[in-house]
Parts: structure tokens; C-alpha cells; sequence
């Protein structure tokens, strides 16, 4: 499990990485992505349990001794990859928008709004 | 009885009454100790009087570009601004208005009679008014910083432990223990307090924001009439304030008698006025806009910091 | 009562469905759509104020019955208590006012109906965000209001930069709600819940560094929302370009969700602002913001930028307060966070009538527009006049409750840092004061401009909401005591007994936390002096009406007001004297030439920190981010 933390969070500090030192808008988008598959590893991995099953269980099933993963991060990982998707949507059509109107997608040059 | 005493109070002796004879005596005398020191034979001693009663005469002219409403109603909120701030000033003890911290009401309505100015300013659409308003800007923000420091030191030596915010504290804490100039660790406080005044009031060193060789008397370049009255009186009333505020601050001589305090009160706001108005007026030249700004945020707010940091561990 | 908080969220949501299928129809369906909703969501919050405020009741609503079991929550729940209902109401407010301007402002724009759906998604969302009592759905309410606020923000994309800023907000905006995220999944992952009452329950037991880091996580997520320092600039670059009802929306409602997400955070979920440390890092943090947004907006000459960074200063102000950790602070810090709404959203109100009136809302080309448009100045000037805190408008109110809780801090505990920020909060004051009189002289004040010489005032529809909040900002100022009793008193309560917040969710539950030791101190009435301001005014007045006036002749036909105008700097002409007007001092952005003078690294720094790069705003975010989380490493 240990491990999973660790790839999660190198995800995002990968994905931020990127954000940082990229001055391509796509790539910055990228970087949004990877953020947020970092952070839903790490939801998943919170809930995971090595020898777990399907949290699928009748009333009077669940015996001591049974194992199951917790079915909420999952939930929450759902809902999560949801918005994600929503805002790197949000986020290509703004940049395609840019693009029409500076006509470039470096950073450095997309800074009419400054001081 | 204790209505119509606060009537009268407001109305007579700490208040409206005292503080106009007061602030005229004050204009006065500095008129006066400024032209003895420059070996001239000055004006009278009721001069600024008769300056305020002769531009009452005089006709209201209003200027095309100015807005009517805001032109005409600025002076008078400032001077109502000023007059309201004397009544809390504690004249032999005794204040006109008390609450339970008038050292913040006096900065703020003192801030406010500034900002009436500047706002009669800007109405009056004139471009002298417009740098004027901007450099009686530059020297509120350059005062304001040192003013509250002063206030924050006497307030934390007179509150025993829990600093106070009031005024009637303050003389309190005098009558029992001594003015507080006596107390060597508030002396450069004190003296961040004396220059102050002058910027505060507008007096002639600092008085960037109508200087009349510059800028044509800047923020008062298009009043004239009534509204110039009340300005003029506005500054009048802001010297006996300052002065007051000094005196109640630092210089609050108790001996028990009401009438021997008012008297001790007056001659100690006609020497403060003389020590921190007239000598600097007499023997300095007017200052830039930004040495103004510098001198203030450096030596002055140097000066109220060093009394702040040592007072505050326990000197 | 207990449906009240869930139908007051889904009428917005729901709002906003029926309004993109039907209000396409006509102008008229959709603005009867939009009102209504508001106006449900508004009574369905103002009706919960008398049992919640003074009854102190706490209205608990559990999703599909799913009521806590053997004391542990399932389910996710709303729990509306004083705190939340406060909030509820300055976000109500503020959408009813910003909707209602909307409908004439807005008017002359296409795809209005987009607009509105998007609108009232984000009323929905913030309302949800303040009355949820579950941290994962704060989490998705967050998310929902930075997706319309950024798809608002770029609503009139023909507009230069607003996919620019826009863009920036989403990016350094979604740092933020990484941060919120990963700071809940610690907290569940530590203590197995996700509910608000159970976590103030079980954290304070559980002091481990994953928690430790949880708590930086959220730290920094609601500072993100809040735009507190070093998120500044996308404050500024959003509420520059969006629509002047969505930059009030904006700095009045989404600013406040973060504040409220602070409090709920140090006060409630870990109980953890009685750590100096703690107090440290949030009092610090709102000291800094305010100081420099407010030199910030010293730099600016776009009309609403400065608004944004003196929002923003304010703000600064709301966290200051609150970090202080008294019950004093904190009813400061709440009537500061109502007062900003109310005179923030009045200032935005009235850049977008100018705007609307004049196409520019560049100082520098503006002005004279006090003759123009009477009304507007006026409303400026009210507003104006708060932010400076100049009495007896509200700003004055709070301002001096903060100083006051500030300065008796520093006394009880003889903490020197606590003079300071009493201190930098006066001269923040002045400065506001400042560079609102140069908008004043810039803007309305001085030479009428070109550009302002056909503008007049706009029409009812926006006057009326703008002198609805200048009123509010009146009455407020007037009286302090009343509405702190009313309202102030119930929601500090609130924040600072989190066994009554907890008990009430998990009924029967034992609440542990940290006992309350703060009183309420009562705030100072001004009234006794204001009303002797107002009688000595009234007296000079009455005299100084009986002078004679001499009023300038009217012109004559066909005369011009102003022979030699030139658009660029009529307002200066006499002083440029064959100078190019870059280079001279009197320019509207360059009022305070004396102030600046001597501040010129300082502004110059701050300006070229402000790059506008998005990669740079990323940057600061997680050097921010990093540094937090040390901090709570070592200190918390």
C-alpha cells in the first residue's frame, strides 16, 4: 500500500511539475490531468485493502474475519474522476478559444492581464 | 441635571463656545509669534477672525466644472467633523462627549475633516484642486502612521496593564501619576507628537497641499464665500484640536481646582502650539511632497517606534 | 424546518434546469424563472433566521433518511447552525442584488440563458457549500463554483482577456481544490468519516502528522477560495474581466466561501486557533494580504482591478480578524465579512454601470462623470466612503471592532506581533482611503473626458439594487449593537462552542472539545457622537444655504463645455506644458507621485511579481502550498 501513497503522490507533484515549467497551455492542461490522477490513486488506495473483496454484501453475510475494501473512496474516486473530466473539458475549450484569439499557446505571451 | 449640564457642556464650556474662542486665540497668537520671530509686525490677534467673517460677506461663486452639491457640502461636514472632535477633548477633566475609546473617534474624525477637503477638492474640478488633493493625501498617509503609534504608547503606559483607548483614562492616569511628559522613555513620542501637529493642521512647513506659490492654494484654489469661511475656520479649529489632543496626551496638570486647570489647559496649548506651529514656521522652508512623505516615515515614525518598543518591554 | 437548507440549495439547482429548457422563450420567462428562484432560496433562509440566530436551534437534514447509527454517520447531512445560516445569508443577499442587477445589465448580451443557468448553478453551489455538513460534498460544491465561476468569468470572451484570466483562475483555482481533496481523503483515511461534526468529534483526539498535514491541506484549498495571498492575482484578473454582476459575485460570495471554510476549519473541525502558532499563521496570512493588495491597487488604472485587489485587502481584513482567536475577532471578522459583501458588491455594482454607460472603465480615460451621472457618483461615494471606513458608514463599524479586538489581544497577551497587526491594519485603512479618492478624482470628480460626455444614468433596474446595498451599508453602520446581538453573537457562538454543533448532528453523542473560554465583548455605538455630527452638520448647512450663490451662466447654444479637449489628457492639460503626458505626475493612475516616489522598488517588485504568467501563479501556489505544510509540520 505503501507504495501506492508514494506513486500518488508523484503523480502530483509530477503533474505540478509540469504546470510549473511547461509554457505550452496544452501541456499545462496535461499537467491539471496528471494532478488529478495522482490524487485519485491515492483516494483508491486509501480505501484498498490487500486481501479485500467487493463490498457487496447481504444483511447477516458479513462475518468476523470477512474483508472487504471500503466502498466509500470509491464513491468519492467516481465523483472525483467526474469533475476532472469536466474541468480539463472546461480547460481545452478555453484554450482553443485562446488560441483563435492570441494566436499562440505559449504562456509567456498569453499576459495582457499583468501588474 | 446631568442633561442640561451635558447641554451646556456641549454647547459652552469644553465645547462649541470654548473651542471657537479658543482656536481663534490660537490662529491668533501664531500669527502673531510667527511675524515677531521674522521681524515683521504681524496681523492683530484677531485676524484669522476677521478673515472668517469677511469671506461670510463675501459672495459663493461656483465654479462650471464643479459639482454643485458635493463643492458646497464637504466644507461643511469637515467643519461639523472638526467641531465634534473638540467636544471630546477633556478641557480642566472635563470632556463635552465621552465614550469608552474617543482616542480612535478622534483619529477617524480627524481623517474625516481631511478627506472633506480633499473631496471638496476634487469636486471643484479645478486641476490645482487635483494635485493639491493628492498631496494632502500623500501627507495623511504620511502622518497617520506615526499618529496611531503615539496613540498606541500612551495608551498601553495609562491602561495598567489593559492599554486603553480613552482619552479620560489618559488624564486620569495624570492626575494621579504626573503628566506623562515628565516620563522620559515617552519623550521621543513626544516629540513624534509635536510633528504631527503641523502636518496634521496644514501649517506652513508641511502645508504641501495649498501651497499658494505652487499650485495656487491647491485644494482651496476654487472656493471662495461661505464654504472658504468654514475651510478657514476648519483649519483654525484642527490647531486648537491638535493642540489639545497634545496637551491631553502629555501635558494634563492636575491641581484640583476646575478653574486653575482651564487656565493651566490654555496656557499649555498656546505654548504647544508655539513649540510645534510657530517655530518650525518661522525658521523653515516648505517641504517637497515626497520629503514630506520620507521624513515623516522614517524619522518621525522612527521616533514614535522607539517609544512604543520601549514601553512595551516594560521601561 | 429541517427541509428548509436542501430546498433552498435544489430550488437554485433546479432553477437553473428550468430556466435553460423554458427561459430561452423570452426575456421576460427568464428573468420571472430566475427571480423566483431567488426569491424562494432567500425567504426559504431568511425563515430558518429567527429559530437558528435567536433560538440558537441547529436544523440538521440527513440525505434519503440516512440518520447516524450506534453515533456514526452514514450519510451525508446539511447542518445549517448560526455560522452557516450567517453566511447563508450574505450569499442569498448577494445573489438576489446581483441577479436583479443582472437582468438590465445584461440585457444587450446574446445567449443570456446560459448565463442565468450558470448564474444560479453557482448561487446553488455556494449556498450548498455553507449549509453542507459533510466535507466531501464541500469538496464537489467547490468544484461546481469554480466551474461556472470560471465559465462566467469568460462569459463575454470578446472582452480583452477574459479567456486569459479565466484560464488562470481554473489552473491555479483547481491547485485549490487538489488541495481540498487530498486534505478530506487524509481525514478519512485517519479517521474512517467524512462527516463535519463526527471529524470536530474525533480529530481533536487524534493528533497525528497526517492529520497535521491535513489540516495544511485545507489550509491552503480555502485560502486558494478565499484568494488570500500569494492568489491575489487571479482575483484580480477575474473580477477585471468577468461581468460587473459576476465580480460581485465574485469577491462578495466566493471570497466568503473560503473565510468560511477557514473558520469552519480552525475553529470547528480541528479546534485548533487557541495554538499560537495557529493564530499566527492565519492572522499573518490576512496581514499580508491586505497590505500588499492594497499597495497593489495603488499600480492599477483599470477601474475594477483596483476594485479587485482592495476586495481582496479586505478579505485580508475578514482573515486577520478571525485568526485572532477571540470571540471579539471573530464577530469582527464576521461583521467585516458582511460589510465587504454589501459595500464591495455597491463598488462593482457601480464600475458596471459606469462601464455600461461609457464602454471603458480605463481611470485614465474616464471622468467628470459626477455631472453625468448624479446617482452613480453618489452610490460611489457611499460605497466609497465604507471601504475607507470613514464614520457612520459600516466599514467604520467593523474596522473599529478589529482594531479593538486586535489591540486587546496584544495587551492579554502581551504579544507584541499583534500591535503590528493593528498597526498595518490602520495604515491599510488610510491607504484604502487613499486610492479610493483617486477613483473619486480620476473617475468622477475633475474635467469631464470625451468618452464620458454623452453617459447619464443608467436605468432603475441597476440604480435600484445599488441603492438597496448603499442602504444596507447605512443601516448596518448605524447599528452595531442590535445586529451584533442579532446576528454576530449567535453565528461567534456558534464557531466557538463546536459541542453544540457536534451533539446536534450525532444526537447523544459525547462532545468533547476544547472548553470555551471567550466572552463576547460588546461593540462600541457610535451613535451617541454620529447623531451630534449630524446636528452640528444640519445647523452649518441650514446656514450656509442662506449665502448667495452665483452660479456659472448656462452656455451658450452651441458652445462647447470645454474648448481644448483632447481625449487622452484633457483632465491634466495645464499642467503637461508641452510634456507628454507618460511622463508627467498628475496623471489619474499616478495621484500619490509623493507617496510612490519613495516606494518605487517596492511598487516595481510587486509589479513585475504580477506577471501574468500562468506558470508563475503555479509557482507561487505551491512554494505556498509547500511552505504551509512545513510550517504545520513544525509548528501545529
Amino acid at each position: 500500500m505503501t507504495f501506492n501513497y508514494f506513486v500518488s503522490f508523484f503523480f502530483i507533484v509530477l503533474g505540478l511539475f509540469c504546470i510549473i515549467t511547461r509554457h505550452n497551455l496544452f501541456k499545462v492542461v496535461i499537467g491539471m490531468s496528471v494532478v488529478d490522477y495522482g490524487t485519485n490513486l491515492l483516494i483508491v488506495s486509501i480505501g484498498a485493502s490487500n486481501k479485500g473483496t467487493a463490498p457487496i454484501y447481504a444483511e447477516g453475510e458479513i462475518l468476523p474475519g470477512t474483508w472487504f475494501v471500503d466502498p466509500i473512496p470509491q464513491a468519492l474516486t467516481l465523483t472525483s474522476i467526474v469533475i476532472g473530466a469536466c474541468i480539463t473539458a472546461m480547460a481545452l475549450s478555453l484554450v482553443i478559444k485562446i488560441y483563435h484569439r492570441y494566436g499562440t499557446l505559449d504562456t509567456r505571451e498569453i499576459r495582457r492581464l499583468h501588474g | 441635571m446631568t442633561f442640561i449640564q451635558t447641554i451646556l457642556n456641549i454647547l459652552l464650556l469644553p465645547g462649541l463656545a470654548f473651542t471657537l474662542i479658543a482656536s481663534i486665540w490660537l490662529a491668533g497668537v501664531d500669527r502673531v509669534l510667527v511675524a515677531r520671530m521674522q521681524r515683521r509686525v504681524g496681523p492683530s490677534l484677531l485676524q484669522p477672525l476677521y478673515d472668517v467673517l469677511k469671506c461670510l460677506g463675501k459672495e459663493t461663486i461656483i465654479p462650471r466644472k464643479a459639482n454643485e452639491k458635493v463643492f458646497l457640502l464637504a466644507p461643511v461636514v469637515g467643519l461639523a467633523s472638526v467641531l465634534v472632535t473638540a467636544m471630546f477633548l477633556p478641557v480642566g477633566g472635563v470632556s463635552a462627549l465621552k465614550v469608552n475609546s474617543d482616542m480612535v473617534v478622534i483619529l477617524y474624525l480627524l481623517t474625516l475633516a481631511s478627506v472633506t477637503l480633499i473631496v471638496g477638492a476634487s469636486a471643484s474640478g479645478s486641476p490645482f484642486a487635483g494635485v493639491g488633493l493628492s498631496r494632502e493625501m500623500v501627507a495623511m498617509i504620511s502622518y497617520e502612521l506615526p499618529l496611531v503609534l503615539v496613540m498606541l504608547t500612551v495608551g498601553r503606559v495609562c491602561g495598567k496593564g489593559l492599554a486603553t483607548f480613552s482619552l479620560s483614562t489618559v488624564t486620569a492616569y495624570q492626575a494621579a501619576n504626573g503628566p506623562l511628559l515628565l516620563n522620559p522613555v515617552l519623550w521621543p513620542a513626544a516629540i513624534a507628537m509635536l510633528f504631527v501637529i503641523p502636518c496634521e493642521v496644514g501649517q506652513h512647513p508641511f502645508d504641501i497641499d495649498e501651497a499658494e506659490t505652487e499650485i495656487c492654494e491647491g485644494v482651496l484654489a476654487e472656493y471662495s464665500g461661505r464654504p472658504l469661511a468654514q475651510f478657514k475656520m476648519m483649519h483654525n479649529v484642527k490647531m486648537y484640536v491638535m493642540s489639545g489632543l497634545f496637551c491631553a496626551m502629555f501635558l494634563n496638570i492636575s491641581t484640583g481646582f476646575i478653574l486653575a486647570d482651564i487656565l493651566i489647559y490654555c496656557v499649555a496649548c498656546t505654548l504647544v502650539t508655539f513649540v510645534s506651529m510657530s517655530v518650525p514656521h518661522a525658521v523653515t522652508a516648505r517641504f517637497r511632497v515626497e520629503q514630506v512623505f520620507k521624513f515623516y516615515w522614517t524619522v518621525v515614525t522612527g521616533c514614535a517606534a522607539l517609544s512604543l518598543i520601549l514601553v512595551w518591554i516594560g521601561l | 424546518m429541517e427541509n428548509f437548507p436542501i430546498l433552498a440549495i435544489m430550488t437554485l439547482f433546479m432553477g437553473a434546469f428550468i430556466n435553460s429548457l423554458a427561459g430561452r422563450r423570452s426575456y421576460k420567462a427568464r428573468c420571472a424563472i430566475v427571480f423566483t428562484t431567488m426569491a424562494i432560496s432567500l425567504i426559504l433562509v431568511l425563515a430558518m433566521v429567527p429559530s437558528v440566530m435567536g433560538g440558537g436551534e441547529i436544523v440538521c437534514y440527513w440525505m434519503g433518511g440516512w440518520a447516524p447509527e450506534a453515533d456514526w454517520a452514514y450519510g451525508i447531512g446539511l447542518e445549517v447552525d448560526a455560522l452557516s445560516l450567517f453566511f447563508g445569508l450574505i450569499v442569498t443577499i448577494a445573489v438576489m442584488i446581483s441577479g436583479v442587477y443582472s437582468f438590465t445589465y445584461m440585457k444587450h448580451d446574446d445567449s443570456q440563458v446560459n448565463f442565468y443557468t450558470l448564474f444560479l448553478m453557482l448561487a446553488g453551489s455556494v449556498l450548498g457549500l455553507v449549509l453542507s455538513g459533510d466535507l466531501f460534498n464541500i469538496f464537489v460544491m467547490v468544484e461546481i463554483m469554480t466551474f461556472t465561476a470560471v465559465a462566467l468569468t469568460a462569459f463575454r470572451n470578446d472582452t480583452e482577456g477574459a479567456l486569459e484570466g479565466a484560464f488562470k483562475y481554473l489552473v491555479v483555482g483547481s491547485l485549490g481544490s487538489m488541495s481540498i481533496l487530498v486534505g478530506t481523503i487524509l481525514i478519512y483515511a485517519c479517521l474512517h468519516t467524512l462527516n463535519l461534526a463526527q471529524i470536530a468529534q474525533m480529530a481533536i483526539h487524534a493528533r497525528n502528522p497526517v492529520m497535521v498535514i491535513a489540516f495544511g491541506f485545507l489550509f491552503v484549498g480555502f485560502c486558494t477560495k478565499a484568494f488570500m495571498f500569494p492568489f491575489q492575482p487571479l482575483a484580480a484578473d477575474a473580477h477585471a474581466v468577468a461581468p460587473a454582476s459576476i465580480s460581485m459575485m465574485i469577491s462578495g460570495v466566493l471570497t466568503k466561501c473560503g473565510v468560511y471554510g477557514l473558520i469552519r476549519l480552525v475553529y470547528v473541525l480541528f479546534q485548533n486557533i487557541g495554538q499560537t502558532h495557529v493564530q499566527y499563521l492565519v492572522t499573518g496570512m490576512g496581514c499580508v494580504t491586505m497590505f500588499i493588495c492594497v499597495t497593489m491597487a495603488f499600480n492599477q488604472h483599470n477601474f475594477k482591478r483596483l476594485l479587485a485587489f482592495h476586495s481582496i485587502s479586505q478579505v485580508g481584513y475578514v482573515v486577520t480578524a478571525l485568526g485572532l482567536g477571540t470571540a471579539l475577532g471573530l464577530s469582527a471578522g464576521l461583521y467585516h465579512a458582511i460589510n465587504h459583501t454589501l459595500f464591495k458588491g455597491l463598488l462593482f455594482l457601480v464600475a458596471g454601470a459606469v462601464q455600461h454607460q461609457t464602454g471603458t472603465l480605463d481611470l485614465d480615460e474616464l471622468g467628470g462623470l459626477s455631472k453625468k451621472m448624479p446617482r452613480t457618483t453618489a452610490l460611489f461615494l457611499i460605497g466609497a466612503a465604507s471601504i475607507s471606513g470613514i464614520p457612520p458608514f459600516n466599514g467604520f463599524a467593523s474596522k473599529w471592532m478589529i482594531y479593538q479586538a486586535a489591540f486587546s489581544k496584544a495587551v492579554n497577551t502581551d504579544n507584541f506581533f499583534y500591535l503590528l497587526v493593528c498597526g498595518v491594519a490602520l495604515i491599510t485603512s488610510v491607504l484604502t482611503l487613499a486610492s479610493f479618492v483617486k477613483v473619486a478624482q480620476s473617475a468622477f470628480f475633475g474635467q469631464c473626458s470625451v468618452l464620458c460626455r454623452d453617459a447619464e444614468d443608467c436605468e432603475k433596474g441597476m440604480l435600484v439594487p445599488m441603492s438597496v446595498l448603499a442602504v444596507l451599508c447605512v443601516v448596518l453602520g448605524l447599528i452595531p449593537d442590535q445586529f451584533g446581538t442579532l446576528f454576530l453573537k449567535p453565528a461567534a457562538g456558534a464557531a466557538m462552542d463546536p459541542g453544540v454543533y457536534i451533539s446536534a448532528m450525532l444526537r447523544g453523542a459525547d462532545a468533547t472539545v476544547m472548553p470555551a473560554i471567550y466572552g463576547y465583548v460588546g461593540a462600541w455605538n457610535p451613535v451617541f457622537f454620529i447623531v451630534l455630527l449630524l446636528i452640528v452638520t444640519v445647523g452649518v448647512t441650514i446656514y450656509s444655504v442662506s449665502a448667495p450663490l452665483r452660479r456659472p451662466e448656462p452656455l451658450a447654444e452651441g458652445d462647447v463645455e470645454d474648448e481644448h479637449v483632447l481625449p487622452e489628457n484633457a483632465k491634466y492639460e495645464p499642467f503637461f506644458s508641452g510634456e507628454e503626458s507618460v511622463h508627467s505626475h498628475v496623471g489619474g493612475s499616478d495621484l500619490f507621485w509623493g507617496f510612490k516616489e519613495n516606494w518605487k522598488k517596492y511598487f516595481s517588485f510587486w509589479h513585475d511579481w504580477h506577471s501574468g504568467i500562468v506558470n508563475d501563479y503555479e509557482l507561487y501556489g505551491v512554494v505556498f502550498l509547500a511552505a504551509a505544510l512545513i510550517y504545520c509540520m513544525l509548528f501545529v
